[in-house]
């Protein structure tokens, strides 16, 4: 059923039309990188602050409240700019064990965050009362650092698995340009 | 044709190990980056000044911008053919060098001067879109198929 559902996806016209082209993925992923960069800091921030290694001066409370929105978007932009690619090739990645690897890294994340939002991530006030944080809450957050280090090594191990091409029933576009160079930048590079 | 064998490339595991200490050391590096450049356009940790930022950030910074360089440069030799070559490969590195140095010294600066809310929006602005480019020419590294012609360098 699930492979049903991945190669009705990526039949659909928005994903036959963005596998089109063969600069639509790169650039998606591009964007999906460039978000990690952009908020990544914040996790580490958060994180770190709250196992006490780093940034102790600084309330947890303020932490928290100061980054939440920030993170809270750049997760919806990057689960957006996931399923983008994931809709692109869904049956290749359907085979992808790095790619299920990472899916249930993003569970067991989501777990952690419904399991200690009541008491550490909604309770940053009273972790600032005690003199370091319980241990309780730095299980959350080691759990969450060795989580997002986890998504972003099975993320980048997606890559590396060969797709059963006999299997599959699309791909994207291979190769930005076959021969002579003929992307923008070449000619920045051209000669002669 | 030389007969030396980088010691890299004698396991297949190197390479992605190396590329995942790369991600972690890009994290740092470029997150805490942005910590400060978010600061500098008045948003995120706002009780803070953007001095303080950069005091307490700039050593996460540093640390994950060498373990960042020393693992691209482990990566880069395992096939240096591969990326000299590689226009994409060549713009990364381009902006690579004026995101180091607009943010050791216009966004050093900038922070250090504590401007008034919103009064260091442009140099933030444009420093993130500098480590943008940066990303944007590593994920282009592996789409480009067609490469330099070697005897035109």
């Amino acid at each position: 059923m699930l492979l049903t559902f991945t190669q009705w996806l990526q039949a659909t016209g928005l994903f036959s039309y963005l596998r089109g082209s063969s600069y639509t993925y790169p650039v998606v992923l591009a964007l999906h990188m460039v978000m990690f960069a952009f908020f990544g800091g914040l996790i580490l921030l958060t994180d770190l602050r709250i196992l006490g290694i780093a940034w102790t001066r600084y309330p947890i409370q303020e932490i928290l409240e100061k980054t939440r929105t920030f993170k809270k978007h750049g997760l919806i932009l990057m689960l957006i700019l996931g399923f983008l690619l994931f809709g692109c090739k869904a049956e290749e990645y359907y085979y992808n064990a790095f790619f299920k690897m990472k899916l249930a890294l993003l569970i067991l994340l989501g777990i952690n965050y419904l399991i200690f939002r009541g008491s550490v991530y909604n309770k940053g006030a009273e972790l600032d009362r005690m003199p370091t944080a319980p241990g309780y809450a730095k299980l959350a957050a080691a759990l969450s650092l060795f989580l997002w280090i986890a998504i972003a090594c099975s993320g980048r191990g997606i890559g590396y698995i060969e797709p059963p091409l006999e299997k599959l029933h699309a791909s994207v576009v291979p190769g930005l340009s076959t021969g002579q160079p003929s992307t923008p930048v070449a000619f920045l590079f051209r000669r002669g | 044709m030389l007969l030396i064998e980088n010691p890299l490339n004698s396991s297949e595991l190197v390479f992605p190990v190396l590329e995942c200490f790369h991600i972690v050391g890009f994290a740092f590096s470029v997150g805490t980056v942005a910590i400060v450049n978010f600061r500098l356009m008045g948003l995120g940790l706002t009780n803070e000044t953007p001095a303080q930022l950069w005091k307490d950030t700039q050593w996460w910074t540093l640390g994950g911008l060498i373990l960042m360089i020393f693992t691209g440069l482990l990566l880069f030799s395992s096939d240096p053919d591969n990326y000299y070559l590689n226009y994409a490969f060549l713009l990364k590195m381009l902006f690579l060098v004026l995101a180091i140095v607009y943010n050791y010294t216009a966004v050093r600066k900038t922070a250090a001067s504590n401007p008034p809310p919103g009064g260091g929006k442009t140099v933030g602005i444009i420093a993130m879109t500098l480590w943008a480019c940066v990303v944007f020419g590593g994920i282009f590294i592996g789409f480009l198929t067609s490469t330099l012609d070697i005897n035109h360098i």
